[in-house]
């Protein structure tokens, strides 16, 4: 009971960490969270179940047309609904994301109805992989942990080493200096806006394949993985994904023994840690010089 | 400033004297027509249980074809309320003093339906059939509100019973949300089971948006056992299932009616809803039986888009006795004489379970039916009409 707990936090944690990545990534750029990211993952996921579905393609031509209208769709809101605010302030950001979101959520009513949906996902949380003799895992947990390991890895070497990914650390750092260096911030942001959005797609068909696909889905996932980048530090990509995992584990082994403490105990743990550590357990307390 | 308070006076008479004019004019019926609505969730996150609103549509659209009632055709309203009880309000209001409506029928959502309730009370219109299970709508009794749901505690009860006597399950859990709806569903299963000396092997609650059930399924893996009854929302419920299927874990499970639109918990379990068994508030949609092939057929001409599955069934069960109360008032129709027919209705049965009223308890039914759902969402009758021996709102 004890491995299969601690398997099923991690698994539910990795995904909650890769949605947390989603949203981290922006905020690392542009201090703003992105209160649309649930329904970007939602609207994305829409559209890769309506080219299996109404156009009878298979997944592995619906994921990438899926992904390559995340980063558009991800693009699109940075230019079209954030960059018009004329001097926006961070709250003000805040706002017409949530703007962005109320948007998305009727569209994506308005076009495919709130009924609940299956979503037919590649990986299914009933097909067992034996990994060794007496160990198996469904092919939907080795999915997650694969894809989340790979991003993982993949952001690190983008932002350690890549132009881009320097470009958009010297632009969080400081976007004026970042434009005196000759970097062109605008398209920065849309990039960022582009790769949150494909990440937190994929997030979210991991998370619909596990429940149920509807304009009101990705919710409550959001809320968990913003927490869980809150837990973690929400400018550490390694961070937000190690408070995902952890976010799982108290919510499974706390949820076990205490099933009715499980939807807040999760919260009452980064209360604590927040007060302890402002910045979340792995990111570095900045103080901005006036 | 005086002048001000003036113009808005002079503007607010000007709105409020069309309307008085209407509701005074229309008083909910006249020799050709007999005005009658519904809410309803037609878009929003509750839009699939819109379909009860247009069920009742059809219902009253077979009433029309047979000549109306006593000479006079029934005019349907549906609104959108989008399941936000204060949309509700402004629909009702609009309904009431606007359209003049004489009765409502069904109405989706109990917070919805607690908004309006005082209101449809005070103005005296008659309520048949709320589309939810809410104690305060019939406890004490509310002379204009008639209701047909059965109550999830009598649900509970009679799953229960069916679980022990003819599962012959030997180790029982059971799955609740965290609210009126999922523990009155507890309160019955609990009574009944008490009276067999059983307890429960494990007792789980979710939460209405949780999205990960791992640690409740384990723990009712752990527990052993071999029949898990729920009463959770379909969200919760085809998580749970797909959670089981991850950590292999296979009970029979048993459920409340609200899951019992097989059509749709099949397809979005991705077909894992097969042998589950539910309580239920209306005939399969297949069942052979005369009015329902004459609904079936009137669901082909009227709207052939409709799915024909069980929400849009209940639209029919829960506005079929406001018809047989309008036809036994005869041509000299008031909302007297309608209340007295409403009050004398003793065992009237069409799709639905037998529905008694007498003017001191409004509360419609005890009984379900159990069903079962079969390959590729059909449905399998288990048990027929069914009461619930403990309910103790009967004996008061």
């Amino acid at each position: 009971m004890f491995e299969m707990l601690l398997i099923e936090g991690l698994a539910i944690g990795a995904c909650y960490g890769l949605f947390g990545v989603a949203v981290a990534i922006i905020y690392k750029t542009s201090d703003v969270v992105n209160f649309a990211q649930g329904e970007m993952g939602m609207l994305a996921t829409f559209v890769a179940y309506h080219i299996m579905t109404a156009y009878g393609w298979p997944f592995y031509i619906a994921l990438p047309a899926t992904l390559l209208f995340a980063i558009l769709l991800g693009m699109a809101i940075e230019i079209c609904i954030l960059r018009p605010a004329k001097e926006p302030t961070v709250l003000g950001l805040l706002i017409l994301t949530l703007g962005a979101e109320m948007l998305l959520m009727g569209l994506a009513g308005w076009k495919w109805g709130a009924e609940q949906k299956d979503f037919p996902f590649l990986l299914s949380v009933s097909d067992t992989v034996q990994i060794f003799p007496g160990f198996a895992l469904n092919s939907w947990t080795i999915g997650v942990f694969v894809l989340t390991a790979v991003i993982m890895v993949l952001l690190f070497l983008f932002f350690r080493y890549s132009k881009l990914g320097i470009a958009m650390r010297a632009t969080q750092q400081n976007e004026n200096a970042a434009k005196i260096m000759g970097i062109k911030v605008e398209r920065v942001f849309s990039i960022t806006w582009g790769m949150s959005s494909l990440i937190g797609a994929l997030a979210a068909m991991f998370f619909a394949a596990r429940s149920v696909l509807d304009p009101n889905f990705m919710m409550e996932p959001f809320m968990r993985a913003f927490a869980a980048a809150v837990l973690g530090g929400l400018t550490s990509i390694p961070g937000v994904v190690i408070g995902g995992l952890i976010l799982g584990i108290i919510e499974n082994f706390f949820g076990y023994a205490w099933p009715e403490w499980k939807p807040i105990v999760a919260f009452v743990v980064i209360i604590l840690i927040i007060t302890v550590r402002p910045s979340g357990l792995f990111s570095k307390h900045y103080v901005k010089k006036v | 400033m005086k002048k001000i308070w003036i113009a808005f006076l002079l503007i607010g008479t000007l709105f409020m004297t069309p309307i008085l004019a209407d509701a005074a004019a229309k008083p909910g019926f006249d020799d050709k027509e007999i005005r009658i609505a519904q809410w309803g969730p037609q878009t929003g996150p509750a839009a699939p249980w819109g379909s009860v609103a247009r069920g009742s549509g059809l219902l009253f659209n077979v009433v029309n074809e047979q000549g109306g009632i006593h000479g006079r055709k029934i005019k349907y309203f549906i609104r959108d309320d989008q399941y936000n009880p204060a949309q509700t309000k402004a629909v009702v209001k609009e309904l009431v003093e606007r359209e003049g409506v004489f009765a409502f029928v069904g109405g989706v959502g109990g917070a919805c339906g607690l908004a309006v309730m005082d209101y449809l009370s005070e103005n005296k219109i008659i309520w048949v059939g709320p589309s939810a299970a809410i104690t305060q709508f019939v406890f004490p009794v509310k002379p204009y509100l008639f209701a047909v749901y059965p109550l999830y505690e009598d649900e509970g009860s009679i799953l229960a019973k069916y679980v022990v006597e003819k599962l012959q399950a030997k180790k029982i859990a059971f799955f609740y949300q965290n609210d009126a709806y999922g523990k009155d569903g507890l309160e019955g299963a609990k009574k009944r089971l008490a009276r067999y000396n059983i307890k429960f092997v494990e007792e789980l609650s979710v939460e209405p948006g949780e999205k990960d059930l791992s640690s409740q399924m384990l723990k009712f893996k752990n527990s052993g056992a071999d029949v898990v009854i729920m009463f959770v929302n379909p969200t919760a419920a085809v998580i749970a299932l797909k959670t089981c299927a991850t950590i292999g874990y296979k009970p029979q499970w048993v459920s409340s009616n609200t899951l019992s639109d097989y059509g749709l918990m099949f397809k979005i379990t991705g077909g894992l809803w097969e042998g589950v068994i539910t309580g239920a508030f209306g005939m399969t949609p297949t069942a052979d039986h005369p009015l329902m092939n004459m609904y079936r057929e009137a669901g082909k001409k009227y709207t052939p888009e409709e799915r024909w599955g069980t929400f849009y069934l209940a639209g029919i069960v829960f506005a079929d006795p406001l018809v047989e109360a309008l036809k036994r008032v005869g041509p000299k129709l008031s909302t007297e004489a309608c209340l007295k027919a409403l009050n004398s209705i003793k065992g009237h049965q069409t799709i639905g379970p037998k529905v008694t009223w007498t003017p001191e308890i409004h509360q419609g039914t005890d009984s379900i039916q159990i069903q079962k759902c079969g390959p590729g969402g059909s449905h399998i009758l288990l048990q027929d009409w069914t009461a619930n021996d403990m309910a103790i709102w009967k004996k008061k």
